[in-house]
C-alpha cells in the first residue's frame, strides 16, 4: 500500500532535499568525517601527551605560546584589578573591627620581642664578624625576582601557579619561592619551587601539591626536625612528618625550614629560617611511630597575587 | 565566522579562568571555558564542538606550562560529545545546557584525575570529590548567562540545517 508523504514533506520544509540514495550516503559520509575528525583530534592529543611527558622537545614551543600569552594575561589582570580591590575592600571591611583588637595585642607583644630580637641579631653579626664564621647558606646568598602570579591553580588536581618571571630573569628550576613582605632584607612565609621554567614565565609547585616536601623545623625546639608535607583533606593545611613521639611540639609554634643538616653529600634546596606555618593540632595515635602534627600554613594559598623568587647567586 | 567567534569567546574565556576567576578562592573549582565551551557545542555540534575542545585545552596547557595534550583531549571529548547531543536529542530542549554542564562538569573532573594517575603525577582523589559539589553549583550558575550570551553569538541553525541527516524510511 503506497505511503502518503505530504504531511512528512509539510513538516520538514522545502530545505530537506529527499533524493533516497544521494541522502543515505551523504548521511553516512557525515558519521565518517565526523569519526574522522575526532578520531584524529583525540590522536593527536594522545601523540601531545607523550611527547610532552616523555621529552622536552616541545618545551620551546609551550614557552614560546606562554610567552605570546602572558601579554593578554598581564591585561586581563590589569583590567580586572580594580574590581578585585573593591571586593577585597568590602571583604576586609566585614573583618575589620576584630582584627583591629587582636592586631593591637599582638603590635604590643611584637614591639617587646623585636627589641630583644634586634640586640641578638647585632650580637650575632658581631660574633660571626669576629670568628670569620662561614656558616651554611642564608636568605642573603641570593638574589630576590619580584614577580606577579599571572595564573593560579585552575583545579583541585593542579596546585601550581605560573609567575610573570622564567629564565630571562635568572630564575632556574628549583628556585624558592616566598611570599612578599614589608620589611626590607626579611623573608616572607615559604610559598613553593619552581618546577618548570619558559624564557618569560616559570611554573611554581605549591607547598600544598603531593609531590612537594621541605625539610622543617620548630623555631622554639630545633631538635624537632621533619617534613613539611601537603595534608590529606582541606588543600591550605599541612602536616609535620617524620617527627618521632619524643621531642615536645607545642601547639602555636612557628615551623621553619630546616636547611642542610649535618655534613651529608645531599644539601637542602632551602635555606635555614624560612617561616611555614604555625602548628595547629598535635596527637599521638599507637599504630604510629610519629607524631599527627597540622601545621596551618602563613601563606593563603588561595589568595597569592605576587611572590619573590629567591635565585641563587655564587657566593664571594 | 562562527569559527572566529568561538576563537574570540573561548580565548576570552581562557584569560578570565587563568587569571580572574581563579584569583578568588571560593570561585577555583568553577571553569567557565568548560561551560562556554559546551555551550558552543550544543549549537554547533560535534564536529565544531572537538576542534574547539582541542584548540583551547591546548591553549590552558601552554598558558599554565601544564603537560601538552592532556586538557585538550578532555575537552575534545567534551566538545564532541555534547556537540552530537545538541545534533540529536537535546535540540530546543531547556534543560540541555544545563544537563550538559552537571553530566561533563563530574566526568571532566574524573578523567582530570584519572589521566594525572595514570601519568604517575599526583591525583588527589579527596580533593576532587571535596571539590566537585562547589564546581557543579558555580559551573550551573555560570551555564544561564553564558549560553545566553552564546546563543546570541550563535543562533540556532535553521532547520534544514540542522536535520541533513534525518533519513526517511519508506
Amino acid at each position: 500500500m503506497p505511503r502518503n508523504r505530504t504531511v512528512r514533506l509539510a513538516v520538514l520544509g522545502s530545505s530537506v532535499q529527499r533524493a533516497a540514495p544521494s541522502g543515505y550516503s551523504s548521511s553516512r559520509s557525515s558519521a565518517v568525517k565526523r569519526r574522522v575528525v575526532v578520531g584524529l583530534l583525540v590522536l593527536a592529543s594522545f601523540v601531545l601527551i607523550t611527547v610532552s611527558f616523555r621529552s622536552s622537545a616541545l618545551d620551546g614551543l609551550q614557552s614560546t605560546g606562554a610567552s605570546i600569552l602572558r601579554p593578554f594575561e598581564v591585561a586581563a589582570d590589569r583590567v580586572t584589578r580594580p574590581f578585585r580591590d573593591t571586593v577585597g575592600w568590602f571583604r576586609g571591611l566585614v573583618d575589620a573591627k576584630n582584627e583591629n583588637k587582636k592586631l593591637r595585642v599582638q603590635v604590643a607583644e611584637l614591639r617587646r620581642q623585636v627589641i630583644v630580637e634586634q640586640s641578638a641579631v647585632q650580637q650575632n653579626a658581631e660574633l660571626q664578624k669576629a670568628l670569620d664564621y662561614k656558616g651554611p647558606a642564608s636568605i642573603a646568598d641570593y638574589r630576590r625576582v619580584n614577580t606577579a602570579v599571572l595564573a593560579n591553580p585552575q583545579s583541585p588536581v593542579s596546585q601550581s601557579v605560573v609567575v610573570d618571571a622564567g629564565s630571562a630573569d635568572g630564575i632556574v628550576k628549583g628556585s624558592i619561592v616566598v611570599e612578599p613582605t614589608g620589611r626590607t632584607g626579611g623573608t616572607g612565609a615559604l610559598v613553593g619551587v619552581v618546577d618548570k621554567v619558559a624564557r618569560h614565565v616559570a611554573r611554581v609547585m605549591l607547598l600544598t601539591d603531593e609531590q612537594s616536601a621541605v625539610t622543617a623545623t620548630d623555631l622554639a625546639n630545633p631538635s624537632v626536625v621533619g617534613a613539611i608535607r601537603s595534608g590529606s583533606g582541606s588543600g591550605d593545611v599541612l602536616i609535620l612528618d617524620r617527627v618521632p613521639k619524643q621531642p615536645y611540639v607545642g601547639i602555636g609554634d612557628t615551623i621553619i625550614t630546616a636547611g642542610t643538616l649535618g655534613q651529608g653529600p645531599l644539601r637542602s634546596m632551602f635555606p635555614r629560617g624560612i617561616p611555614i606555618g604555625t602548628v595547629v593540632s598535635r596527637s599521638n595515635s599507637d599504630a604510629s611511630l610519629f607524631q599527627n602534627i597540622q601545621v596551618r600554613s602563613l601563606v593563603d594559598f588561595s589568595s597569592v597575587r605576587s611572590v619573590i623568587v629567591l635565585v641563587p647567586q655564587p657566593r664571594p | 565566522m562562527d569559527a572566529l567567534k568561538a576563537g574570540v569567546v573561548l580565548f576570552v574565556a581562557s584569560l578570565l579562568q587563568l587569571s580572574v576567576l581563579t584569583a578568588y578562592g571560593a570561585f577555583r573549582t568553577a571553569s567557565i571555558v568548560l561551560v562556554a565551551l559546551l555551550s558552543i557545542s550544543l549549537l554547533r555540534g560535534s564536529i565544531f564542538g572537538a576542534v574547539a575542545g582541542f584548540a583551547t585545552g591546548l591553549l590552558l596547557d601552554t598558558a599554565t606550562l601544564g603537560t601538552l595534550g592532556v586538557t585538550s583531549l578532555l575537552l575534545t571529548i567534551g566538545g564532541f560529545w555534547i556537540g552530537r547531543y545538541g545534533e540529536t536529542t537535546a535540540r530546543d530542549r531547556f534543560h540541555a545546557p544545563f544537563l550538559s554542564v552537571a553530566v561533563v562538569t563530574i566526568l571532566y573532573l574524573l578523567g582530570q584525575l584519572l589521566l594525572q594517575f595514570m601519568l604517575g603525577e599526583p591525583a588527589p582523589a579527596a580533593l576532587v570529590v571535596h571539590g566537585l559539589p562547589g564546581a557543579l553549583v558555580l559551573n550551573l550558575l555560570l551555564t544561564l548567562p553564558v549560553y545566553a550570551l552564546a546563543r546570541r553569538l550563535f543562533p540556532p541553525l535553521e532547520l534544514g540545517g540542522r536535520v541533513r541527516e534525518v533519513r526517511l524510511l519508506g
